[in-house]
């Protein structure tokens, strides 16, 4: 390994241990605001006598391992860390998916799945733009139609008919 | 324990009119579809189908319901092993073999061997309801809520040995997903973690935050990828490969005989049914860790032995629940509530005094389910190698496409848009879990026991007054607590045992 990549390496498994420290210290959030929620909506206990022993397990855990990643060093490596999946190619694939399932109350499930495939296709290299508006056109058209047939409740859609 | 006259009178019953048959084979086929599509539940099909059974027999209505309940048993193996979506809770222990194996190019064999333990499944578990549904049905009844907050501890049991590699933060996401499992309504009246939400009162729905963290977050970590199987040559559709995964499973009789006992008797138990057995039995076969030679991959990475586990024990859990049904007339979960309807619209009342009148139909029902089995054989193996060929679709196709679905399957499952926006969170905390190795699997069984675990707790220390020497006057609790115990370390004790003698 060359010594530049190794400082960038080395850069980046600081980042990651660190993102994991925080993912930690967000579990441990979580977990004493739940409690803290549960035992402000009542101190019955039918009500803590899951929740209770659960969150104080947990939060034990939590600080042992904790205590375990702050004795080795931040620049040791993660397991899983893998070139192919880091933060910066799964983002936009997530914002995609998150902005299709916000705009579906507004764009519908027809014309957001249309825009969504499209915009992936487009996104992730295929170019051919008569493949991609005709996969995306007959893909949520004949799945919009099925589910609103098979389902039996009304789902928002932009162009057909539905009873939303 | 078998009454012979009515055994011949069901035989009758079916063989004397050839149309019953004609009912199965539709059944089957629509079962197949519902459980391969993820979001369509083998009740939803079996709801929008009832209304035709009104003009049916009795019988030739439950022969069609139960195919449907047949194939989609097995239909949710499909997307299971080769899109990591559990369609149903009954194939969560699917994926954690079958979908590795795909992955490896060996979604044929996979689907094959999921094929015959479903199949045997179905035959062993109408076998043992065959011999002995009055005895299963006097079983369930002295079944309480400490027996089974067992069977649930059982289950929970299964966090700590998918923990990973990490065991600390396998343990943590297992058990935050025990949390999180009772956000919502508690049992005094009050909220519990919904933020104001009115979408939270009913808890988290499992089943779309199932399909986000396992298959929208594993399909985020396959965004650079081409296509699922990364080996061209093993991204072939092989009915040879298909029809030898399936004679294979016969290679595992203890495997998916332990499966069928633990499948029928957990899916007698109304409200666990086959969500739990499909796990109990993943980790027994995990725990005796035994594998056959050249099958060598370790439970988790593609041991085919886990696929027959899990689908001989919800194939079986469906026989477990047709006793409760017949025997007690008390559905165990949604596909069975949807045949006690069909019950109510032939004006016959389930229970005791309908398996003492109607025996005939009992029988009937119970011999076309071994025909329904081996129908299953043909149609299934027709009907994978259509839907095995989503191995040659490339991944920048199949990623938006499933992810479609699963929105679509979600807001199948709530009916509003709680469904899709539950898939996107717990896509993002999947995939964050895998990131960091936060146990997703032992996250979700959490998630899925969670209200059960708080429930059945509840019960007990209702009914016990707090006082634990309640468990104690409880024959079932006690011998359950023991096999639990035995499972759990009797393997260990033996060895350890068998050691100091030699020594």
């Amino acid at each position: 390994m060359s010594s530049e990549s190794a400082v960038k390496n080395k850069g980046r498994f600081s980042g990651e241990r660190l993102a994991d420290l925080c993912v930690l210290l967000v579990l441990v959030v979580f977990v004493a605001w739940y409690l803290l929620d549960t035992y402000t909506a009542s101190t019955h206990i039918m009500n803590l006598i899951l929740v209770l022993p659960l969150a104080v397990l947990v939060l034990i855990l939590c600080a042992t391992e904790l205590l375990t990643q702050l004795k080795k060093p931040l620049t040791t490596a993660l397991g899983v860390a893998d070139e192919k999946e880091s933060f910066l190619s799964v983002a936009p694939v997530m914002a995609l998916f998150t902005a299709y399932v916000l705009s579906l109350h507004w764009l519908g499930f027809d014309v957001g799945t249309f825009a969504f495939i499209a915009l992936f296709l487009w996104l992730h290299g295929e170019k051919r733009i008569v493949w991609v508006l005709a996969y995306s056109l007959a893909f949520s058209i004949l799945v919009a139609l099925f589910f609103s047939k098979m389902l039996p409740y009304p789902m928002p859609m932009l162009l057909f008919p539905s009873g939303y | 324990m078998i009454d012979l006259a009515a055994l011949q009178s069901g035989i009758n019953l079916l063989f004397s009119d050839y149309t019953v048959w004609a009912v199965v084979v539709p059944g089957i086929l629509i079962g197949l579809m519902f459980g391969a599509i993820p979001g369509l539940q083998i009740s939803m099909a079996m709801a929008i189908f009832l209304p035709i059974t009104l003009y049916m027999s009795f019988t030739h209505a439950m022969l069609f319901l139960t195919a449907i309940f047949t194939g989609g048993s097995f239909g949710g193996s499909i997307p299971a092993i080769l899109m990591n979506i559990p369609g149903t809770s009954s194939a969560i222990a699917t994926t954690f073999d079958g979908y590795p194996m795909a992955r490896k190019g060996r979604h044929n064999h996979a689907l094959g061997i999921a094929l015959g333990a479903s199949c045997i499944g179905v035959i062993i578990g109408y076998a043992i309801l065959f011999v002995l549904i009055k005895s299963i049905s006097e079983v369930v009844l002295k079944i309480g809520p400490a027996e089974m907050a067992i069977v649930i501890l059982w289950g929970i049991t299964l966090i700590a040995s998918l923990s990973g590699t990490n065991i600390i933060k396998g343990m943590i996401a297992g058990l935050i997903g025990l949390m999180v499992g009772t956000i919502g309504y508690s049992e005094v009246g009050v909220t519990r973690g919904t933020m104001g939400s009115d979408y939270l009162l009913d808890g988290i729905p499992v089943i779309p935050a199932m399909m986000g963290m396992f298959a929208a977050s594993e399909l985020f970590k396959l965004v650079n990828t081409d296509y699922l199987v990364e080996d061209s040559s093993a991204r072939t559709v092989s009915v040879g490969e298909i029809f030898a995964g399936f004679k294979s499973s016969v290679l595992y009789p203890w495997v998916i005989i332990r499966g069928s006992l633990i499948g029928i008797f957990i899916g007698a138990i109304p409200g666990v049914g086959s969500s739990v057995a499909n796990l109990v039995s993943y980790i027994q076969t995990k725990r005796s860790g035994r594998s056959i030679a050249g099958e060598d991959d370790a439970f988790g990475e593609g041991n085919p032995a886990g696929v027959v586990a899990s689908e001989a024990a919800n194939s079986t859990s469906e026989a477990g629940s047709m006793a409760t049904l017949l025997a007690l007339g008390i559905p165990g979960g949604g596909a069975t509530a949807v045949m006690l309807a069909a019950f109510t619209m032939h004006n016959i009342t389930g229970g005791p005094q309908f398996i003492r009148e109607q025996s005939d139909v009992v029988y009937a029902i119970v011999i076309a389910n071994f025909g329904q089995a081996l129908l299953l054989i043909v149609l299934g193996l027709m009907f994978i190698p259509l839907l095995a060929n989503v191995v040659k679709v490339p991944m920048r196709y199949l990623i938006p496409s499933v992810l479609s679905l699963a929105v679509f399957g979600a807001f199948g499952l709530t009916g509003d848009l709680s469904g899709p926006v539950t898939v996107v969170v717990a896509a993002i905390v999947g995939w964050v879990f895998k990131r960091y190795e936060y146990s997703v699997p032992a996250a979700v069984i959490g998630l899925l026991l969670g209200g059960m675990a708080e429930d059945s707790l509840i019960y007990s220390w209702q009914i016990s007054g707090g006082q634990w020497h309640y468990l104690l006057e409880r024959p079932a609790a006690i011998v359950m607590l023991i096999l639990l115990c035995v499972s759990l370390g009797g393997g260990k004790f033996v060895s350890v045992l068998s050691n100091k003698i030699k020594n």
